[in-house]
């Protein structure tokens, strides 16, 4: 049960990313470079954090409110650095389209532009999968299993992997709907993605509570199916404006 | 729908990356399946690389810093008298002893080191199996794996599999080294690396220009990230067209970008669907001879050349309203903007425009797996989070190292940058992230 349930609670947490990587990111070497660049990015932005509130650490695990402090600052500044990571997208995107003019090959399709933002995006789920899941997960390999008092219905590790595997979907589509919505201009979508991870980062405060985590991870993965809506969604109305004009 | 180019770029990057990163996997592996009861775990070997001071748990960090200091400097001034020897030895033309010794030497790393690790993984999982088979199979592989290497007509995967293994065996040792050491050691090798490739005189940069200049493989193990296509013609015209890395013993440091001698230009002009052909002969690129072929011969020939090489290296030919385009997949903006600026054909015939370029592969030296993944290694006996820093870190030192590449066109050192970006994150990750993280994820809040 040691190894295999290793196993288990890794592919719990990582699992849908890595059927996503191997099926569409793994054919187009580029997109396996953005997937590597954006996870770079996610650690040096955690290791900034780290470095801010080193000096605060270790909270005191009785109050509630310096965690809350926490998550928000960390969440608004992972905010500001999608956006940088949207201007060096754009940028990217002209040398891509001039080359691609160069060798007489056609420019960007709209799936592609979709595709390297999803690149994105799970290069950033995955960096927090890895870092806040799978890095704690080496004790599961071991003989034994560890329980935390808040949440003693389940082992902390299955508690860690789908808390995980909610916010692997949530970075993972909000990036497509971020870049979208930069693309177009479109102040909903704009709106939409840091509200959706900041209502997704409060949500993991009600595991605080003791037995919190009965009530905060189900409403963490209607936060994680919501994004999967909101963003199949706005996909299938670009896909098929995308058709009519090429129809017309 | 025509294929879109993201499914063109960036191809020999993820060539190089991929076993650097499968080469680094299991080397976690290895260190995380036998360091629970490892037999020389417990007792430190003694090798090259801690002559002066062995390191004891209880010694004070001074003394272990000094000693660690001691032991990379006299380490590196080792590695240092090899190369020259071997940079002598190359250059009065004893080629056929270092062949030979290569040979050995890989036999040799092959036989003892390997056949270690793999008793100590027999016993580990306690796999049943009598000495006579397992002497058998180890023997076999070794064989094996030293044809694999030196000869040819062996499948390129291959020596390819032997190159990343052989990496494996030698990583995996180096982590039985003590910490302080490796750290000192890894450093000092970076630094080693920087000088000996790019310094004039350096031993590497030495190496790397007389066989360049004499037309010659490299004597030493170098990992080829594609097969280079005057090989599958079974032809010797292995012209070093881009020196991008250095080089050396088997401990060696390089990456090279190798053009493999046909450059296939095209010229429409005046609307003539002429396709000339030009190879170029040597890395100087002066003497270029033009052969003059005509298209559909050229058309011809890059098909040839696709069926022969494998599925990565292959071409497509664009037929346009006055002239034929021989374009090569494989191009990225850089590469092509290197070769924009480096083949003068090209630049003395730009008033075309169109897209030319020889397939290229990038050589990484088998040091840098070897040193790379003993970073990763020693990260791997801390916990996991070290081990994706450091990783990430690394491969994206190469990144940067094979952008440079493309813009400086000569041999280049790929352990400097990796290294120090390693280093830096397993301390970051080590001494800020890792109680952020624990404490943050163990009250359960993510964000």
């Amino acid at each position: 049960m040691t190894v295999a349930a290793g196993i288990g609670y890794a592919l719990l947490a990582l699992g849908p990313s890595l059927s996503l990587f191997v099926s569409v990111i793994s054919k187009k070497p580029f997109l396996i470079l953005t997937v590597l660049s954006s996870t770079l990015v996610w650690l040096i932005s955690l290791i900034i954090l780290s470095g801010i509130w080193r000096g605060f650490l270790p909270l005191k695990s009785t109050t509630w409110w310096p965690f809350a402090i926490l998550i928000f600052s960390s969440v608004a500044f992972q905010e500001g650095l999608r956006l940088l990571f949207w201007k060096v997208y754009k940028r990217l995107e002209d040398i891509l389209d001039a080359f691609a003019d160069r060798v007489s090959k056609p420019r960007l399709y709209l799936t592609d532009k979709m595709q390297i933002a999803l690149a994105g995006g799970l290069g950033h789920g995955v960096a927090h999968a890895v870092f806040f899941c799978l890095s704690l997960l080496t004790p599961a390999f071991g003989p034994a299993t560890y329980f935390v008092d808040s949440c003693s219905q389940m082992p902390f590790f299955l508690v860690s992997a789908l808390i995980a595997l909610a916010f692997v979907t949530v970075h993972t589509f909000s990036m497509v709907i971020a870049f979208n919505g930069y693309a177009e201009g479109n102040k909903v979508d704009q709106v939409f993605v840091p509200s959706v991870h900041l209502a997704a980062g409060m949500m993991t405060l009600i595991n605080f509570a003791s037995g919190g985590c009965i009530i905060g991870i189900p409403l963490l993965f209607l936060m994680a199916v919501l994004t999967l809506m909101y963003c199949g969604r706005m996909v299938r109305r670009r896909l098929t404006e995308n058709q009519r004009q090429g129809d017309s | 729908m025509e294929s879109s180019i993201l499914e063109s770029i960036g191809q020999e990057i993820i060539g190089v990356m991929s076993p650097v990163s499968i080469c680094m996997l299991l080397v976690v592996l290895l260190v995380y399946s036998l360091s629970s009861s490892n037999p020389f775990s417990s007792a430190p070997i003694r090798t090259a690389a801690n002559l002066v001071y062995l390191e004891n748990p209880s010694d004070s960090a001074g003394q272990k810093l000094e000693g660690a200091l001691l032991n990379a400097l006299v380490f590196v001034i080792l590695i240092a008298i090899v190369t020259f020897v071997l940079v002598v030895l190359y250059y009065y033309n004893f080629t056929n002893f270092l062949k030979n010794y290569m040979r050995f030497s890989a036999f040799f790393v092959l036989g003892t080191m390997g056949g270690s690790i793999f008793l100590s993984i027999i016993q580990q999982f306690s796999i049943p199996i009598d000495s006579i088979t397992c002497f058998l199979l180890l023997f076999n592989f070794t064989v094996v794996g030293v044809l694999s290497m030196f000869s040819g007509g062996m499948p390129i995967v291959l020596r390819q599999a032997y190159m990343v293994s052989l990496g494996i065996i030698v990583a995996t040792w180096f982590t039985k080294l003590p910490e302080w050491t490796t750290w000192a050691l890894l450093v000092a090798l970076a630094l080693y690396d920087l000088v000996a490739v790019l310094a004039p005189g350096g031993p590497l940069k030495l190496l790397v220009e007389l066989a360049s200049s004499r037309d010659e493989e490299l004597p030493a193990l170098v990992y080829e990230a594609r097969p280079t296509l005057s090989r599958n013609e079974g032809n010797r015209r292995s012209n070093l067209g881009l020196l991008v890395g250095g080089v050396s013993d088997s401990r060696s440091v390089e990456l090279q970008a190798v053009s493999n001698g046909n450059v296939h230009g095209d010229g429409s002009q005046n609307g003539r669907t002429a396709v000339e052909v030009r190879s170029l002969e040597n890395v100087e690129g002066e003497r270029n001879r033009d052969e003059g072929e005509r298209s559909p011969l050229v058309v011809h020939s890059r098909e040839r050349y696709s069926s022969d090489s494998n599925s990565s290296d292959y071409s497509t030919v664009i037929r346009t309203r006055e002239s034929e385009i021989v374009v090569d997949e494989e191009m990225s903006p850089l590469v092509d903007m290197l070769g924009m600026d480096n083949e003068r054909e090209q630049v003395r015939r730009d008033d075309t425009g169109n897209a030319v370029i020889a397939s290229r592969g990038i050589k990484l030296g088998l040091g840098d797996f070897v040193f790379y993944s003993v970073l990763v290694g020693r990260a791997a006996m801390y916990d996991l989070m070290t081990v994706y820093a450091c990783y990430l870190a690394i491969i994206s030192g190469l990144g940067c190292t094979l952008i440079l590449l493309s813009v400086c066109r000569r041999a280049l050192p790929a352990l400097p940058i990796s290294i120090t970006l390693g280093v830096i994150f397993y301390f970051l990750t080590r001494l800020l992230m890792e109680p952020f993280v624990v404490g943050t994820a163990t009250n359960l809040m993510m964000f």
